[in-house]
């Protein structure tokens, strides 16, 4: 399993972030990085079956026609449950927090400097957290 | 037969002789028949002629017959003529008798010809008595008449010649004339017409009498005008002489007060005996005292004058109010009073509005409660009435133990110089302008003022003010603290000519160890700023050689020197403050010079240049290097060029259009949109390097943009952010191409 790549999705319509994120992560972690500047591509391509998909939360901003971030949530997770998003937004607003959480979210990152340490922690936290699963699961199945 | 015989003979005989008369008889016609001869024989060569001439006449005869024929046919067409003439005239005369204008024809002697009917019915006499009558006649000035058809002899014509005719009712004319000519150009006479002018006349009247009327009233206006501009001009003398009056007493008697305060202080920190001190305390309060009014009636001036400004300015309500109630520490203790205060801590730290003026308002109301309270205690209240996202409504109140106001009076107390007893004074002393001035203070805020008091209970005077809130740091307070290592340095240079002042201004500043020159007038400072720097000058404004204004604009204008100055003044009227302000003079203090006050405008006017230089030194420093910082990027890239470039190259990409989407929803006013597009941006700003200050603007667009409200600061943070982004992208362009252009 280790000797997979982790499969990472970033989806934000900002290019200049997208592609700061895309080198951050290829810098500090061996990822397998699609990128995709928009909620359409992404889901276009969701058969690739990413492990973690970063999601900007206000995708719609310039493209009005466009699916917002929430709309892309809901439909990754009608896809696949099991892979986790981790919404982005340059909005620091509980309301919308919140809401990407009730929409199943794995996490909200606000947009700033820090943006790539805390997802790269959460990432982390995906993954432990996966594990503890499926651990559990397998101690589930023994039971 | 004899007898026979006889009558025979005698007949015979008278036959002879009758025979004899008749051949006698005979002889004679015989002689008369050739005479008849001869005149029958002359008549027949006379009838030859008379033949020869008849027949001459019988050619002729012949002739003028044809030519008879000939003029026959003339005759008719004449006829004809003269019927079409006749029938012409006929209809002119119509005209001329329809007309309402009386005519007249009249001939060189002066004798009516003709008229037509306006003419009888206008002089009411018949046609048959007025022709062949004088013209004159039936004018009310017959010479003039007569003058008038003179006239039109000799001139040919007149024109609207003034004439009343002599009827019953005494008709005003003018008369037009000309003269009418036969075929030879002979005058025959004249043609008069007369225009009934009783209307026009009427109406002249009518109008001259108007105008008569108009321009009495006229006059009788401008009189009172020219009365009005009098008064008003004496008003405004008055006012102008009362503010002179006032600006000049102020100023001479601020001036000995300053040296008798200031030099009172100076001795009061030397050594002295216990005595000597006690009595130099009354000087100076006694000074103070009198200072106090002298500034109590100048404000009370302002106010009357409608001179007083309101500032606008972010200052901390607590620290402003308990830094205020300090000052009366000293005097509660002394009366053994007890001062409670209460502060509501709901209300927001920082507020704008005048905290000098709220200061001066409570200061008057505390220092009354002070005057009047000999035992118990004295409670400020500050309390938040109400609150808006905008405003706070505060309500401070100062409550006393004191003697109380009667009821009767409550109502007098805000009028000038009234105090609640006329006894009062001579007991608790007092102007009686303290009040005047609270409420003169607190009404043209928007504020009100009310009181409760009972005798002998104590009085509460509360007033409401309501405060703008701000997001902004309120200045001072905290950096007076903080400056104080630096302020020993600060280097003053004192423009003063009178020499007691210029020792008390060294005094001072030798106190606040402050490095100090001092130069007698403004031409001197000039020559002292060019040969060394100072970090502020105070500026006497009355000085010989070159007075405070002048120097000021020489410093402001020739030397370009943005050196912070204070006018020192002991005219504090409005109208020398704001020739301060003119000239560009920074602040004002008046004579005499209240220690504390110098001492706290110096450092914030130093201090403040001194941050603003800073910034200015900032943003050259911006301007001249970059707005951008590519040290984030450098350190995310690990300086790996390829991904810089990459990153430049899309920020170059997606900038310029979200500068376009962001300019164009400004100018459609799509919020939404520019929401969108400022959003988009904030990432990018810490990215590259950009001053968090910009993001922060981007912020507070997208915040303005989405509640849409306060859009009227928009435009400008608009363009700031434009001017920002493109800057940022000219940099890039330059730092891609280094990169680029840089070997591995």
């Amino acid at each position: 399993m280790k000797n997979e790549k982790i499969k990472l999705f970033l989806v934000d319509d900002d290019a200049v972030f997208l592609k700061s994120l895309e080198i951050e992560f290829l810098q500090h972690a061996d990822f397998a990085i699609e990128t995709f500047a928009t909620g359409e591509l992404c889901l276009q391509n969701i058969s690739h079956n990413p492990d973690v998909i970063i999601l900007d939360y206000f995708l719609d901003g310039i493209d009005k026609t466009a699916m917002n971030g929430m709309q892309t949530l809901d439909k990754i997770k009608v896809f696949n449950p099991d892979i986790s998003v981790i919404m982005l937004s340059s909005q620091d607003k509980i309301e919308v927090a919140v809401n990407c959480m009730h929409h199943r979210a794995f996490d909200y990152v606000v947009k700033s400097e820090t943006a790539f340490t805390r997802l790269q922690k959460i990432i982390t936290t995906i993954f432990q957290y996966k594990k503890m699963e499926k651990e559990l699961n397998w101690y589930m199945e023994r039971m | 037969m004899a007898k026979i015989k006889k009558t025979e003979k005698d007949e015979l005989i008278e036959i002879r002789k009758e025979l004899t008369i008749q051949r006698k008889e005979k002889e004679k016609i015989a002689v008369e028949l050739l005479l008849v001869r001869k005149e029958l024989a002359f008549q027949d060569k006379e009838k030859e002629k008379r033949a020869a001439e008849l027949g001459i006449a019988n050619k002729e005869l012949a002739f003028q017959d044809k030519e008879k024929g000939k003029r026959k046919v003339e005759n008719s067409e004449l006829e004809e003529f003269s019927n079409s003439v006749k029938l012409a005239s006929q209809y002119s005369r119509s005209l001329i008798e329809a007309s309402r204008d009386p005519m007249f024809t009249i001939n060189p002697a002066g004798k009516i010809t003709d008229i037509n009917n306006a003419s009888i019915s206008i002089t009411g006499i018949s046609r048959e008595n007025l022709i062949g009558t004088d013209f004159f006649n039936y004018f009310t000035e017959p010479a003039k008449a007569k003058e008038g058809y003179q006239q039109v002899f000799a001139k040919g014509f007149v024109a609207d010649y003034p004439l009343t005719i002599r009827d019953h009712k005494l008709t005003d004319v003018l008369f037009n004339g000309s003269v009418y000519k036969d075929e030879e150009g002979n005058v025959l006479g004249v043609v008069v017409v007369a225009r009934d002018i009783t209307e026009q006349k009427r109406i002249e009247k009518e109008l001259t009498e108007a105008k008569i009327f108009a321009e009495l009233a006229t006059g009788i206006a401008e009189e009172a005008k020219s009365k009005a501009e009098d008064s008003t001009r004496i008003a405004e003398d008055a006012v102008k002489s009362k503010q002179q009056f006032l600006s000049n007493m102020s100023h001479e008697i601020r001036t000995p007060m300053n040296a008798i305060i200031g030099f009172t202080k100076v001795v009061l920190k030397t050594e002295l005996t216990a005595k000597q001190k006690e009595y130099l305390m009354a000087i100076k309060m006694s000074g103070d005292a009198l200072i106090v009014l002298i500034n109590d009636i100048l404000d009370l001036a302002k106010v009357d004058a409608g001179k007083m400004t309101f500032e606008q300015v972010p200052f901390k309500m607590a620290i402003s109010i308990s830094a205020m109630l300090h000052l009366f520490e000293t005097k509660i203790q002394e009366k053994n009073l007890e001062l409670v205060k209460e502060y509501d801590p709901k209300i927001p730290d920082v507020l704008v509005g005048d905290p000098v003026r709220l200061h001066q308002i409570i200061l008057n109301l505390v220092s009354n409660a002070v005057k009047f309270t000999t035992k118990g205690k004295i409670t400020v209240s500050v309390h938040l009435l109400s609150q808006d996202e905008e405003r706070v409504t505060i309500e401070f109140a100062v409550t006393d133990t004191g003697i109380g106001i009667p009821e009767t009076k409550i109502g007098k107390i805000f009028e000038n110089f009234q105090q609640a007893s006329s006894g009062t004074s001579r007991l608790y002393g007092g102007t009686g302008l303290g009040l005047a001035i609270v409420k003169q203070l607190v009404e043209p805020q928007g504020g009100s003022i009310n009181v409760k008091s009972k005798i002998g209970e104590g009085s509460t005077f509360s007033f409401t003010l309501s405060f703008l809130k701000t997001k902004e740091e309120a200045e001072s307070a905290t950096k007076i603290v903080e400056l104080d290592a630096e302020i020993r340095n600060i280097k003053v240079l004192v423009v003063e000519d009178i020499a007691l002042n210029q020792l008390l201004m060294k005094t001072l500043l030798d106190d606040f160890g402050f490095e100090r020159d001092i130069v007698s007038n403004g031409k001197i400072a000039i020559e002292k700023l060019q040969t060394k720097t100072y970090d502020i000058i105070l500026m006497d404004l009355q000085m010989p050689e070159m007075n405070g204004f002048e120097a000021t604009e020489y410093i402001r204008n020739t030397l370009n020197s943005k050196i912070p100055i204070i006018a020192l003044t002991a005219d504090v009227t409005t109208v020398d403050l704001a020739k301060c302000k003119s000239v560009g003079m920074n602040d004002y203090i008046a004579k005499p010079v209240d220690e504390r006050l110098l001492y706290s405008k110096i450092l914030g006017l130093v201090k403040k240049p001194a941050l603003i230089k800073i910034d200015v030194n900032e943003k050259i420093e911006e301007k001249k290097s970059k707005c951008i910082d590519l040290d984030y990027l450098i350190h995310r890239t690990k300086s790996n060029p390829k991904l810089m470039m990459e990153m430049i190259s899309l920020y170059l990409e997606q900038t310029p259009p979200l500068i376009l989407i962001m300019k164009q929803s400004l100018h459609d006013k799509d919020w939404q949109a520019l929401y969108s597009a400022v959003h988009k941006m904030i990432p990018s700003f810490s990215i590259m390097g950009i001053s968090i200050d910009f993001e922060n603007m981007a912020k507070q667009v997208q915040e303005y943009a989405s509640t849409q409200q306060q859009t009227d600061g928009i435009p400008d943070l608009v363009r700031q952010l434009e001017n920002i982004c493109a800057q940022a992208c000219k940099e890039l362009e330059i730092e891609f191409d280094m990169i680029k252009n840089t070997p591995l």
